[in-house]
């Protein structure tokens, strides 16, 4: 019965692989060269702590345990946020609950759903990670039996601890609020980890005195870790199994298994005595009384009155769905920790000991700048261009009956994301180019290529936004993560790498001028003209893709 | 007022809509049936813009949908069949917005999206974001965006769908006013009944072809000769012509 509640999931993602094979081939490339990458690093590191002799094994215990911690946080709240989506806020729910289903077999259907919605992130990253433990303890067979149980058992107790929550969230408060409240928490987190791992210099990895450095950290970190979490359970199995040191794995083993199967049926009792309560309360909705209008239209409004009519209504829609939409806004923690960990890498660069060697790495990092300046500023527009056109959603017929041209549209769409983004890209390199001392010239010819190769990055989101629109969901970090936004992220990081590339040999002369001190400006012209012509050649055919694809476009 | 030609649209090899024609008169109601997956909203879809027609043209008011998409629009108002709406606009905003699109200015558009609110029952939840209205809420608020603008072409893709019987028959006496007052309306709809109580004309679709388009007389008629009962309900007539093998249209 379980299996077939969740068979609509299954025969979904069978039909996605049999009409788009090009799609999977590529997804399945990327996840293989993720796996490859991380199962190379922990492979790395793993020998290195290996042949430390007897501190070894310690470390690696220490890595795993930060690991699976690392993992434990990120399920929770994973499993939290998707448990409230599947369990109260799914539009499956209903024929689920209408047909002759008993709570306790819809529970199990939607814990599979939202196990698997949460977990295969992790999964992506610890099973090569696990394998490369494996490969350089040169462990037997069971301890690859035991890594498969460990991190399948383990999965289970966040996703039951997340169905909990979630179902007391939801008896407690409204269920969008809930989801609200959950998200800002995922952002905060989000951020949090982005900042955390930055702060750990992984970069020093990259040589032995790094490794060293990273080491020390591992040995500081912390305990062995507390006796009752899962996460040392998990540990105590694999390590003794890997023959790092002796150990007790059968009993914690037990512990995992004993806790996961206590877990999913305390899961299911709850669920099952109190779904329908749960249920009826998440589909209500907080009632505002008959106040025709909010604080925020009304400021709105004003705002845009000196624009024209058409793009300052949809100026003014589009601000007002954003900060309403806890999904797309709490994105912006994700973006500031970003901007901080790339002024932090620039304020952290070793360039100011006057060796020649130095001056180089300058210069290398100058030219280099515009490319990852745009790159950052990218990295943003996937989060806030491309899933424009997915937002808009299935009321997208509003705009496509209203006699508003597709043109006037896309220039409207294109404003709003163009704007803030080449504010920021600018205020970026400016900030940037100081940092590293860059001459005024050499700025100034990456400010005037930004203006167009901005609207390229604007113009290609909005293209390959119309072209694998997502209207299944209006979570806009979802949109951001399909297959359309992989793909606008390397078309992106070409036209990047070809303007950087254009502009190279041009900046490092204009480099040279500016040491003597005479700048030639017929350079820096035709420095500009190079890179914007590209970006400008970029736009111009993007937008006609982006138009082509909103006419075909079928909410 | 409404006028299509020859109108097909195919997917690949799948015919859709095939060959179709027909014409609607200003200030009637035209009561547009046929089963389901028989191309009713196929046919809508490329009456609004929609969606590209294959060949054939459609012309609401004199304009032509795909020269003049602005022009043709800009008198029309649309009800699709799920009419889904801003999940984080309220109604109000929702109408305000929505009658900007048309050209409404700020003031004139603030005032007819109160009347609007008020005439459709939804005063009381002017201020609720639409993703906490009820079903029947939203199809009422979407058929005040269609109207938002006072256009003198209405198509509705089955209105009635989720409306309470008050909700029904306000709608009912709605779309007879609206008539009475020149508007012209492309009506689809699976119920019978109204389409039998409002319209001065049906088109009868089935698979892709117009297969009976006239009064409901001429229709009775026609299911009369193919042996059909005398004053026979649309329902059985309906299902009559159905069923009746292939035959030429009568207009």
């Amino acid at each position: 019965m379980v299996i077939a509640l969740v068979q609509p999931r299954l025969l979904a993602l069978r039909n996605v692989v049999r009409r788009g094979p090009f799609r999977a081939a590529t997804v399945g490339l990327l996840v293989a060269a993720f796996w490859t990458a991380t199962f190379a690093l922990f492979t790395y590191v793993l020998d290195y702590f290996h042949h430390l002799g007897d501190f070894g094994p310690f470390l690696t215990q220490r890595l795993l345990t930060l690991l699976f911690l690392t993992f434990f946080g990120v399920l929770l709240v994973s499993n939290t946020v998707t448990a409230l989506t599947s369990y109260y806020l799914a539009e499956e729910v209903v024929p689920l609950l209408a047909a002759p289903v008993s709570h306790r077999r819809l529970h199990h259907a939607r814990f599979v759903e939202t196990l698997t919605a949460s977990s295969w992130m992790v999964l992506l990253v610890g099973l090569p990670a696990l394998l490369a433990y494996g490969v350089v303890y040169r462990a037997g067979a069971l301890f690859y039996a035991a890594a498969v149980g460990v991190l399948g058992t383990f999965l289970v107790i966040p996703a039951a601890l997340g169905v909990l929550v979630t179902t007391g969230l939801v008896l407690l408060f409204p269920a969008r609020r809930t989801r609200e409240a959950l998200l800002i928490g995922v952002g905060l987190t989000m951020a949090a980890l982005v900042l955390g791992v930055r702060l750990l210099r992984p970069e020093q990895l990259a040589h032995p005195a790094g490794l060293v450095g990273f080491a020390g950290f591992l040995a500081g970190f912390g305990a062995t870790g507390s006796p009752w979490l899962p996460t040392t359970w998990a540990v105590e199995v694999l390590i003794p199994l890997l023959g790092a040191r002796p150990g007790e794995p059968l009993f914690y083993l037990a512990m995992l298994v004993s806790t996961a199967a206590m877990l999913f049926l305390a899961s299911a009792a709850v669920v099952e005595r109190v779904f329908l309560t749960a249920w009826s309360r998440a589909q209500s909705g907080r009632v505002r009384g008959d106040a025709r209008e909010r604080p925020l239209t009304g400021w709105l409004a004003r705002l845009v009155r000196p624009l024209p009519r058409v793009p300052g209504s949809l100026l003014a829609k589009d601000v007002t769905v954003f900060l309403r939409d806890a999904s797309q806004w709490s994105q912006l923690l994700l973006v500031f920790a970003l901007v901080g960990i790339y002024l932090y890498n620039f304020s952290a660069l070793p360039l100011d000991d006057g060796t020649p060697l130095a001056q180089a790495m300058r210069d290398l990092a100058t030219i280099l700048n515009l490319g990852l300046g745009a790159f950052v500023t990218t990295a943003v527009a996937v989060r806030f261009v491309f899933p424009m056109v997915s937002l808009e959603g299935r009321a997208w017929w509003i705009l496509r009956t209203a006699p508003v041209p597709l043109a006037g549209l896309w220039w409207s769409k294109f404003w709003i994301g163009y704007l803030p983004l080449v504010v920021f890209a600018e205020l970026l390199v400016a900030t940037t180019n100081t940092l590293l001392g860059v001459p005024a010239p050499v700025t100034l010819l990456f400010l005037l290529t930004l203006v167009p190769l901005m609207a390229a990055v604007v113009s290609l989101g909005l293209a390959f936004g119309a072209a694998y629109p997502r209207f299944d969901t209006q979570n806009a970090a979802q949109i951001a993560t399909g297959f359309g936004a992989i793909l606008y992220m390397l078309a992106c990081l070409g036209l990047i790498a070809l303007v950087v590339a254009l502009e190279a040999w041009p900046v490092a002369r204009l480099l040279r001028q500016a040491r003597s001190g005479a700048v030639v400006a017929s350079d820096l012209a035709e420095a500009v003209a190079a890179g914007g012509g590209a970006a400008a050649l970029a736009f111009a055919v993007a937008r006609r893709r982006a138009l082509r694809a909103l006419a075909r476009l079928e909410a | 007022m409404i006028r299509i030609e020859h109108l097909r649209k195919t997917y690949g090899t799948l015919v859709a809509v095939d060959d179709l024609s027909l014409e609607v008169e200003p200030g009637t109601v035209f009561g547009f049936l046929g089963r389901n997956g028989a191309g009713k909203t196929t046919t809508i879809r490329m009456m609004t813009g929609l969606l590209e027609p294959t060949a054939g043209t459609v012309t609401l008011g004199g304009h032509d949908i795909r020269r003049a998409p602005e022009a043709a629009k800009a008198l029309t108002g649309y009800l699709p069949d799920h009419p889904f709406l801003y999940d984080k606009l309220t109604g109000f905003e929702l109408l305000r917005f929505v009658g900007s699109l048309y050209g409404l200015g700020a003031a004139d558009g603030t005032r007819r999206a109160a009347q609007l609110l008020e005439q459709f029952g939804l005063g009381r939840v002017a201020g609720e974001l639409t993703e906490t209205l009820s079903h029947g809420m939203r199809q009422r608020l979407a058929l005040a965006a269609a109207l938002v603008h006072r256009p003198r072409v209405l198509i509705l893709d089955e209105p009635m769908v989720g409306l309470d019987p008050e909700g029904a028959l306000e709608l009912r006496l709605l779309l007879r006013q609206l008539a009475a007052d020149g508007v012209t309306i492309f009506l689809s709809t699976h119920s019978l009944a109204v389409a039998e109580e409002l319209s001065h004309r049906i088109g009868i679709i089935d698979r892709g072809r117009l297969v009976a388009l006239g009064t409901l007389e001429a229709l009775r008629a026609r299911a009369r000769r193919d042996g059909g009962a005398d004053g026979a309900s649309l329902e059985a007539v309906f299902l009559d012509i159905l069923n009746a093998p292939d035959g030429d249209v009568p207009t």
